[in-house]
């Protein structure tokens, strides 16, 4: 049958969302309207969103066969906004992901989501790409990826998929007001390991607060330094005998030259190892040893 | 048959000769005759002096399907592509439903062929038209978010909607909803955001104008 170009394009659009939707699963975990999750893996691991769910127990999740399952959370991100709930029994099919680093601004991609029984989909475009970057909760997400779809309601965790069905990665509303952003599939991969791992992301903890200062040429070549406004007592900084007014240069060979830096130093490799911290006391160079220490993942604050 | 071939005056190619760069600039002409075509199929109501609404000419002998809040009140003139202009009778009004059958003696009327919105898919392509703001034969395009009883945040649980990814604006009410082969599947009838419209699928649509007493032709 000869048909329209628009008629094959709106052939193509449904059946990539047909695709997609056969990963996507309803998360019940709140009391208003439910949210969306993504089957992760055959053995029933799902990833959504930590702001959809309210409770840690007794997840209702809707599968794409329509039928109904428990679950129960395994772990939580807030600071990426990632939760694995874990199904009894498995009757999943996770995505087919596409290849990282395909999407170009321009693409044309589908949000899906699933608040009801059904597959729901809005259409837009991959909007800006753009370089690893820290939410406000200090989450590190591997690459910013932003999209003008619209986020329906109960869409928070779902997938976006590109023009051939395969996903990107989770679209979640909760980490930036306003913009529509997806985690990309990178960002999930690691989150999800971790969370089954260790039922938390680890972050690296040092009890410092820090403002970025100019260095004097002397420094062999870096620019700037971090110094220290403020010790936590008896945190990992303390008891390394740091004090304020030192400006640290690198930890563990890392270059601090401003924040950004230390937090993503301060990943979760590095917690409850001893490492080298270089700095300047009083303008001479000195190194410590500090045993880095682990923040407390349910404080929604900025590592320091 | 290889190579291109005429349809109805419209020359068709199929999916394996897109291959020279062009399709996009052939994917956007058929987007504008499938919604020029069905404009000719559309109407300004105007009801006294609160602004315009939008109908749909549904058959041959002048039947026009619009909203019910916009054939609610006051007396009805009727607007063809065309530019005439005559008053309407109301038919059938159900405000319930948010529907209404007018009907006018006005020439030329062209009814729109109708498809069906239960083979709506999710990411199917799709156009709002009508008279947004009174701008006479505007259209909107999307894709279908869902179509059923159990959307999330619509008014009355247990009824049917279309839910669209475009933008519906004041003075689109009561315009046709078509899909990728210029088929009436909806009635425009709310707003339940900036960028989600709502329509009345047209199932329901012919239920109300068969409950009406209005023969189908």
């Amino acid at each position: 049958m000869v048909m329209s170009m628009l008629e094959d394009l709106s052939k193509a659009t449904a059946e990539a969302v047909e695709m997609g939707g056969r990963s996507l699963v309803r998360v019940e975990g709140r009391r208003r309207l439910p949210a969306s999750g993504i089957a992760w893996s055959e053995d029933g691991i799902i990833v959504t969103a930590h702001h959809v769910l309210e409770r840690d127990d007794e997840i209702g999740v809707g599968l794409p066969d329509g039928t109904h399952a428990e679950a129960a959370v395994v772990g939580r991100d807030p600071s990426t906004d990632l939760a694995v709930v874990r199904l009894k029994g498995s009757r999943l099919q996770a995505p087919s992901w596409a290849g990282s680093g395909t999407a170009r601004v321009g693409h044309l991609v589908l949000a899906l989501g699933r608040p009801g029984e059904r597959t729901l989909a809005t259409l837009g475009v991959v909007s800006a790409l753009g370089d690893a970057w820290r939410t406000p909760a200090g989450g590190g997400i591997d690459r910013f990826f932003q999209t003008d779809v619209v986020m329906y309601p109960g869409f928070s965790g779902g997938l976006l998929i590109d023009a051939s069905g395969k996903g990107l990665g989770l679209n979640t509303s909760g980490l930036a007001r306003g913009l529509s952003l997806t985690i990309p599939v990178e960002t999930l991969r690691r989150t999800v390991e971790m969370l089954l791992k260790h039922g938390r992301v680890r972050r690296g903890y040092l009890g410092v607060g820090a403002q970025t200062v100019r260095l004097p040429e002397s420094a062999g070549g870096q620019a700037t330094g971090l110094m220290l406004a403020s010790v936590e007592p008896g945190s990992p900084a303390d008891r390394a005998g740091l004090v304020l007014g030192d400006v640290l240069l690198s930890l563990d060979g890392v270059r601090l030259e401003g924040m950004e830096d230390l937090l993503n130093a301060l990943g979760p490799d590095r917690v409850g190892k001893s490492v080298a911290l270089e700095l300047l006391r009083g303008g001479q160079p000195k190194s410590v040893s500090v045993e880095i220490g682990e923040r407390d993942s349910t404080r929604d604050e900025r590592p320091e | 048959m290889n190579g291109p071939s005429e349809v109805g005056g419209r020359r068709r190619v199929n999916a394996t000769e897109r291959t020279n760069g062009q399709w996009l600039e052939e994917l956007s002409t058929d987007s504008a005759e499938i919604v020029d075509r069905a404009l000719k199929s559309v109407v300004v109501i105007r009801n006294g002096r609160r602004g315009a609404g939008a109908g749909v000419v549904w058959d041959r002998r002048g039947t026009i399907i619009t909203n019910a809040h916009v054939a609610a009140r006051g007396r009805l003139h009727v607007q063809n592509p065309t530019g005439s202009e005559h008053e309407a009778k109301v038919l059938a009004i159900d405000s319930e439903l948010d529907l209404a059958a007018l009907r006018v003696d006005l020439e030329p009327l062209s009814p729109l062929a109708r498809g069906d919105a239960r083979r709506l898919r999710p990411g199917d392509w799709v156009y709002a038209l009508g008279n947004p703001w009174g701008v006479v034969g505007a259209a909107t395009g999307g894709v279908v978010i869902g179509m059923g009883s159990d959307l999330p945040e619509m008014p009355s649980r247990g009824r049917e909607w279309l839910a669209l990814g475009l933008h519906l604006r004041p003075g689109h009410s009561g315009g046709p909803v078509i899909d990728s082969g210029g088929r009436l599947v909806g009635i425009n009838t709310m707003i339940t955001g900036p960028e989600v419209g709502v329509a009345i699928p047209i199932h329901v649509v012919e239920a109300f104008v068969r409950s009406a007493g209005i023969p189908t032709v």
